[in-house]
């Protein structure tokens, strides 16, 4: 990015005009220059290291696009990919819909809405390895308060975290504890802001309350809830704290998420090059899933 | 709000109204319980006396036991990560500020070209997962000597800080009247004048609100923390994961620690109470 002849291009050629553009440049150059070290050279690293054989040693070979092709037919990589899918789309879906239903009930509160939106937040502010601490804590299968709980109402106790079978899903219930919130607060911040009218109006022709929710209130919040459902999506993704604070992937490669692989393929076993192909490939299939909710968002705000 | 509760008249609805009221507390209530009942279980971990912390049935009247609070600042190296993570937030929140600022302003008040792109690639840079900058840096911190340092992780930790404060601060200054700036700038004032002496004044609440929830999420931060540092730069949640030990989780000191670290967070988020729900939504909701 050439920021100068960016900004006077175009512009008539007057020397003050020009000296203006020039200092114009210089509010945002900090922001790109910080920027360029911390986000484009490691992109740009990373696609580079991602044709070469290196282990972090002396070995350190052009290989083409051999490590793609390692990747792309490893069987624990797609493993960790179906993880991360599965995790993402049903940690998503239910702190959508709890998130959606928690903040219409709270905006139809009168008295303490206030407050208990407030209350509400509190696990945001809670870090992914602390959250992990304490599920771990609850969920142990024999000194834990939720085993207790279940034995005391004569519930079965599965083992949670401990059992392949019901890892992924402990981990998909820790994060709604976690995560929830933010869905919660924007589309009750959402909700609060949409207009009146068209509420009165359905209500005039004899809408129920459903077909209000329905015909008025979703169509009203579509864009809201596309942004929340971008933002939860890229950020399950990308999970790793509460898994490593909880399993580490395990048990067997149950819960081993893509960053949970990567950080396994660099800093445990050193194949440095290959973690990077593998962050190379799965930014991409971020950036494709944010221009797709992008695009859906843009074509409905034509319509 | 106002658009969901339809007006109702006449005694029949006015009681269903009331039914539907008491179902909506009865669904509040339940959701508090489930969001703030872990963080009590933390905290009743931490302070029972060490053979009692997990008996059957819990004993919910006891007598708190703080020791473990003492102890994890004497027997470990906890205080020096904690300490690590204060100059972390702190250099980190100052240079975010120092840079996302004057951009903010810049792209709210000039018609810079390119600057969808620059909005773009500041959306990138957020989405991107953390180890496709973590594993280079690492890579390149070990060849500068910023490995294990808090300021390297400062400086890393631009790449979510900056888009956030970036979008947060631009919606601050677009409350800021126009007339104001044109005011200044007729007056003969400079942009950077104008800035500092219109524009900072009046989103003064709004920049401490973007500082805090900065501040928030790299105290928080566990990703990056954990491949960028080792021994000297431990943060604070390294920390508190590093009571899982080798040999057996001392899970009360963990309990202790980890409520250590969540206080102070709670008690800012309550300072900037009013701006969460903005921060949140990176100013797109009022």
């Amino acid at each position: 990015m050439t920021p100068t002849t960016a900004s006077i291009a175009g512009a008539p050629a007057a020397g003050r005009a020009r000296l203006r553009g020039e200092r114009r440049w210089t509010f945002v150059i900090p922001l790109l220059a910080v920027l360029g070290v911390t986000s484009v050279y490691p992109t740009v690293y990373s696609i580079y290291m991602s044709f070469f054989d290196w282990d972090w040693g002396h070995r350190f070979n052009f290989i083409g696009i051999d490590n793609y092709t390692t990747l792309l037919t490893s069987e624990r990589f797609w493993n960790a990919m179906i993880n991360t899918a599965v995790f993402t789309v049903g940690a998503v879906g239910v702190e959508l819909l709890l998130g959606l239903g928690v903040a219409l009930v709270v905006n139809r509160l009168g008295f303490g809405a206030g407050i208990v939106r407030t209350l509400l937040l509190v696990p945001l502010m809670v870090s992914g390895i602390v959250t992990a601490i304490i599920w771990k804590i609850m969920m142990d299968p024999t000194l834990g308060i939720i085993d207790y709980v279940l034995r005391t109402l004569g519930l079965p106790t599965p083992a949670f975290l401990g059992d392949p079978s019901t890892a992924l899903a402990s981990m998909v219930l820790i994060d709604t504890w976690w995560q929830t919130a933010f869905v919660f607060i924007v589309l009750s911040a959402g909700l609060r802001a949409l207009p009146v009218e068209p509420f009165e109006a359905a209500e005039v022709d004899g809408a129920g309350a459903f077909a209000r929710f329905r015909y008025v209130t979703l169509p009203l919040l579509r864009p809201i809830i596309l942004t929340v459902l971008m933002f939860r999506t890229i950020d399950c993704m990308k999970v790793f704290a509460i898994i490593f604070g909880t399993t580490g992937g395990g048990p067997l490669t149950s819960t081993e998420s893509i960053q949970i692989l990567a950080y396994r393929a660099a800093f445990k076993t050193q194949q440095m090059s290959m973690s990077m192909t593998m962050m190379v490939v799965f930014s991409a299939l971020i950036f494709v899933i944010v221009a797709l909710y992008m695009r859906v968002g843009e074509r409905e705000a034509v319509q | 709000m106002s658009g969901m509760t339809g007006r109702a008249t006449g005694g029949g609805m006015r009681r269903r109204r009331q039914g539907v009221s008491i179902a909506a507390y009865a669904i509040a209530v339940v959701a508090l319980f489930a969001s703030l009942f872990p963080l009590y279980w933390l905290f009743y971990i931490s302070t029972k006396p060490p053979r009692e912390a997990f008996e059957t049935p819990p004993q919910l009247i006891y007598v708190p036991d703080f020791s473990k609070y003492v102890s994890i600042w004497n027997t470990t190296d906890f205080g020096q990560a904690f300490f690590n993570s204060i100059v972390v937030v702190a250099s980190g929140v100052l240079l975010a500020l120092l840079v996302a600022t004057p951009a903010a302003y810049a792209m709210t008040m000039f018609r810079l070209r390119r600057v969808r792109w620059i909005k773009l690639w500041l959306l990138v840079a957020y989405m991107s997962p953390e180890f496709l900058f973590a594993i280079p840096m690492y890579v390149l911190y070990q060849q500068l000597g910023l490995f294990d340092t808090a300021i390297g992780l400062a400086i890393v930790y631009q790449v979510f800080a900056l888009p956030f404060a970036v979008w947060l601060m631009q919606s601050f200054f677009a409350e800021v009247p126009r007339e104001l700036a044109d005011a200044s700038r007729i007056d003969g004032a400079s942009h950077w004048g104008t800035l500092r002496r219109v524009y900072l004044p009046l989103a003064a609440p709004g920049l401490a609100a973007t500082a805090i929830l900065i501040g928030i999420a790299m105290w928080n931060e566990v990703t990056i923390a954990l491949s960028l540092t080792f021994d000297q730069g431990r943060t604070v949640q390294i920390a508190v994961a590093g009571f899982r030990g080798y040999a057996a989780i001392r899970w009360q000191e963990m309990a202790a620690a980890a409520v250590t670290a969540v206080v102070p967070m709670i008690v800012f988020a309550g300072i900037a109470q009013r701006y969460i729900v903005k921060g949140l939504t990176f100013g797109a909701v009022k």
